[in-house]
C-alpha cells in the first residue's frame, strides 16, 4: 500500500525533499526492509542516513524515512512530523480502500440476491427452490460444496438437494441439518469451542438455519472455500437464508393453494358424475310408496342409487356405496351401477342373488387391483306380490319395520361385491304390506358425528325409524336428513349421505 | 389415531388407537403395503383400543388381506371392541377376516 501511496503522491513527496535539500540535507528518501523505495536525489542512494525515523501502519513501523546531511533535534522533530503525516495518510488509504472494498462486496451481494431471487421466481416446487439456493450459494460464497434440506411439517418425505462434491454425503449432511437446527444458529466449522467435530472432506464450512412459517424447517450449508469463511461470508449466507425462507413459504403457499384448486377440481367433476348419474325421477309402482335422494359430502364418496323399470319385468332397485373419495370413488361407482343395472335389465331371469353374483365376478378382479370394494342392497318387488326379494351385498344400515312391529335392522348375507371372488349372496324376502317401511342408508347418516366426536349409530337411527314410520317415504327421508344434520350441529358432513325409502300402500 | 407396530417372531403386528378413517387411514396403508409385500407375510391387526372404523379403514384392511393371500401368507384381526365388531359382523366381514378374541389366540393361528 505504501508503494501506491508513494506513486500516487508522487509529486508531494518530491516537494518535501525539495524541501529537505534546501534547507541542506544531502538526501531524502523512503526505505522498506532496507530497500529504498523512492529517494532524492537520484544519485545518492542514501546508505548512510544522518536520521531515520519509522513510518508506521496499525502503530506497526513497515517502513523509514530517511534523510542524509543534517543532524540536531529541530531535524529531527521535523523528520518524525514527516514520518507521522506519510503514516497518517496510510491509515486514510487503507480506510479509503476498505470502505470502496465493502461498497463493491455489498453491491456484488445486491445483485447476487437479485439474481437468486429472479431465479427463483420461476420455480414452482420446494425442491427446485432447494436446487437454486446450493447452485447460487456456491457461487456467491465461493464455495466447493453444499447442500440444503427441507423438512415438510405434514409428513411428507424430508427434502435433501447436495451439490455433486462426492465426499458430502447424506448422513453427513443431515448431521449438520439437525446440529444446526438444534442450535437455532448459524454454525461455522472448524468451532474450536464447540463439540461437533469436522466430517471428512470438509475443510471448512458455514451453515445457517432457515425458518419458514417461524419455526425452522430448512437449513442450507456451503463447505470448502478458499481462505476459509469470514464474517461477511456470514453476512451472506444469512441474506441468502432470509430470501430462501420467503420463497420457500411463497412455494408452500403456492403449492396449498394448488393442491386445492385442485381437489375442487376433482370433487366438482365427481360431484357432476355422481348427481348426474342418479335417477332424475321417482318411478311410479303400484302398490310402493318410494323416495331416493343422495347428498354428497365436499369429500364425495362413491355412493349411487338405481331404478330399473321395464314392462312386463319386476320393478328392481338398487343402493350401493365404492369404497374411497373423490374421481376414482366416483368412477368406480358408475362401473358399480352400469354392472348392476345391465345384469337387472338384460339377464333373462334377473333375481336379486343372480345380479349379485355375476356382477361381482365381473368386478372382482378390477376392484382387487385397485384395493376397493362396494357394499350394494339389490331389491326387487313383483307388483301385486306385496313381497320384496332382495340380496344385501356387505351393505349397512338397511332398516325394516313392518306395519306391526318394530324396526329391526337387516343384516347383510354375504360380504360386499369385490372381497371374496364368489359371492355368497341369497335371496332374502320381506313383506312389503301397506305401512311396512324398508329404509336402505349408507353409512354417512350412521357415521355422521357431532362436535363432541360421537356418532349418530344404528341405533339411534332404527329409534327414529320407528318414530317416522307412519310418515310416506319423502317425510321419512327428510326427517332422516334434518334428524342428522340437527345432531351434526352445523359440523360438515364427512361422508355421502344416500337413501332408498320404499314404503307398501294400497295399489 | 395412533399407530404402533412391532414383530413377535415372524408375525408383524400393527396396533391402532382411536378413530382409524378415511383421514387416518395413509400411515397405516403404507405400513401395510410395505409389510405385505415380503413372501409369506403374516400379520396381526389388533383393534383393541380402535374406536370406529369407516368404509376406507375397511378397504385398506382388505387390500392388505388380499396381498397376504397373493404371497401365501395371512393376516388376521384381533381384540375387536363391540361396535367396531358390529360392524365387521354387519358387513359380513367376519367372512372374510379371521378374527380373534386376543393376541395370544391370533398369535397361535397364525404361528400354526
Amino acid at each position: 500500500m505504501l508503494v501506491a501511496l508513494l506513486s500516487s503522491q508522487y509529486q508531494r513527496f518530491a516537494a518535501i525533499a525539495e524541501a529537505w535539500l534546501a534547507q541542506g540535507a544531502s538526501a531524502f528518501g523512503v526505505f522498506q526492509d532496507g530497500h529504498p523505495l523512492i529517494y532524492w536525489p537520484s544519485s545518492h542512494r542514501l546508505a548512510r542516513p544522518s536520521l531515520s525515523v519509522p513510518i508506521t501502519q496499525d502503530e506497526q513501523p513497515i517502513a523509514d524515512l530517511r534523510v542524509a546531511g543534517v543532524t540536531g533535534m529541530a531535524a529531527e522533530l521535523r523528520l518524525r512530523a514527516d514520518a507521522a503525516l506519510i503514516s497518517y495518510l496510510l491509515q486514510l488509504e487503507h480506510d479509503l480502500q476498505c470502505m470502496t472494498a465493502d461498497l463493491v462486496t455489498s453491491q456484488d451481494q445486491q445483485l447476487a440476491l437479485y439474481r437468486l431471487s429472479q431465479s427463483m421466481r420461476d420455480h414452482v416446487t420446494v425442491h427446485e427452490t432447494l436446487r437454486s439456493l446450493v447452485a447460487e450459494g456456491m457461487r456467491m460464497t465461493k464455495s466447493h460444496a453444499g447442500f440444503a434440506a427441507f423438512i415438510p411439517k405434514h409428513g411428507q418425505d424430508p427434502l435433501l438437494v447436495k451439490s455433486s462434491e462426492s465426499f458430502l454425503s447424506d448422513e453427513m449432511a443431515w448431521r449438520i441439518y439437525w446440529h444446526t437446527r438444534s442450535l437455532e444458529h448459524a454454525v461455522s466449522l472448524p468451532d474450536p469451542d464447540g463439540d461437533f467435530p469436522l466430517l471428512p472432506g470438509i475443510e471448512d464450512l458455514l451453515a445457517v438455519p432457515i425458518r419458514v412459517r417461524g419455526s425452522i424447517m430448512a437449513g442450507m450449508a456451503m463447505a470448502n472455500r478458499a481462505g476459509g469463511f469470514g464474517t461477511p461470508d456470514m453476512k451472506l449466507m444469512q441474506a441468502i437464508a432470509d430470501q430462501a425462507s420467503a420463497q420457500i413459504e411463497r412455494m408452500l403457499l403456492y403449492q396449498e393453494m394448488f393442491d386445492q384448486a385442485k381437489l375442487r377440481t376433482e370433487m366438482d367433476l365427481a360431484r357432476r358424475v355422481q348427481l348426474d348419474l342418479l335417477p332424475r325421477q321417482l318411478p311410479q309402482i303400484a302398490g310402493l310408496d318410494i323416495y331416493a335422494t343422495s347428498r354428497p359430502a365436499y369429500q364425495v364418496g362413491g355412493d349411487f342409487f338405481d331404478f330399473i323399470v321395464n314392462p312386463g319385468r319386476p320393478f328392481v332397485f338398487s343402493l350401493g356405496d365404492v369404497t374411497g373419495k373423490g374421481l376414482s370413488a366416483a368412477l368406480l361407482m358408475t362401473m358399480t351401477r352400469s354392472a348392476i343395472h345391465s345384469k337387472a335389465q338384460f339377464m333373462p331371469f334377473p333375481t336379486p342373488e343372480a345380479v349379485m353374483r355375476q356382477s361381482n365376478e365381473d368386478l372382482y378382479n378390477d376392484f382387487t387391483r385397485v384395493g376397493v370394494f362396494a357394499t350394494v342392497f339389490v331389491g326387487q318387488y313383483e307388483l301385486g306380490s306385496q313381497r320384496l326379494i332382495y340380496a344385501n351385498a356387505g351393505h349397512a344400515p338397511v332398516i325394516y319395520r313392518p306395519f306391526d312391529g318394530p324396526a329391526q335392522l337387516l343384516r347383510a348375507d354375504s360380504t360386499a361385491i369385490g372381497i371374496l371372488p364368489v359371492s355368497h349372496c341369497r335371496n332374502q324376502t320381506l313383506n312389503m304390506r301397506p305401512g311396512d317401511v324398508l329404509v336402505v342408508a349408507t353409512d354417512g347418516f350412521s357415521d355422521a358425528r357431532n362436535a363432541h366426536d360421537e356418532t349418530f349409530d344404528i341405533e339411534r337411527l332404527i329409534d327414529l325409524i320407528d318414530q317416522l314410520a307412519p310418515r310416506t317415504a319423502r317425510e321419512i327421508a327428510d326427517a332422516m336428513f334434518e334428524t342428522v344434520d340437527r345432531f351434526g350441529g352445523g359440523r360438515n358432513q364427512d361422508d355421502d349421505q344416500t337413501l332408498v325409502v320404499i314404503k307398501g300402500a294400497a295399489s | 389415531m395412533e399407530m404402533k407396530t412391532r414383530v413377535v417372531g415372524d408375525v408383524h403386528i400393527l396396533e391402532i388407537a382411536g378413530r382409524f378413517d378415511t383421514n387416518t387411514v395413509p400411515p397405516v396403508a403404507a405400513w401395510l403395503e410395505q409389510v405385505t409385500a415380503a413372501p409369506k407375510a403374516r400379520v396381526l391387526v389388533n383393534l383393541a383400543e380402535t374406536t370406529f372404523v369407516d368404509s376406507t379403514a375397511l378397504a385398506t384392511l382388505v387390500q392388505a388381506l388380499k396381498r397376504c393371500q397373493q404371497v401365501q401368507g395371512d393376516l388376521c384381526v384381533c381384540s375387536l371392541r363391540r361396535p367396531v365388531y358390529m360392524i365387521f359382523e354387519l358387513t359380513r366381514l367376519d367372512k372374510a377376516f379371521n378374527i380373534f378374541v386376543d393376541e395370544e389366540h391370533a398369535l397361535q393361528s397364525l404361528n400354526s
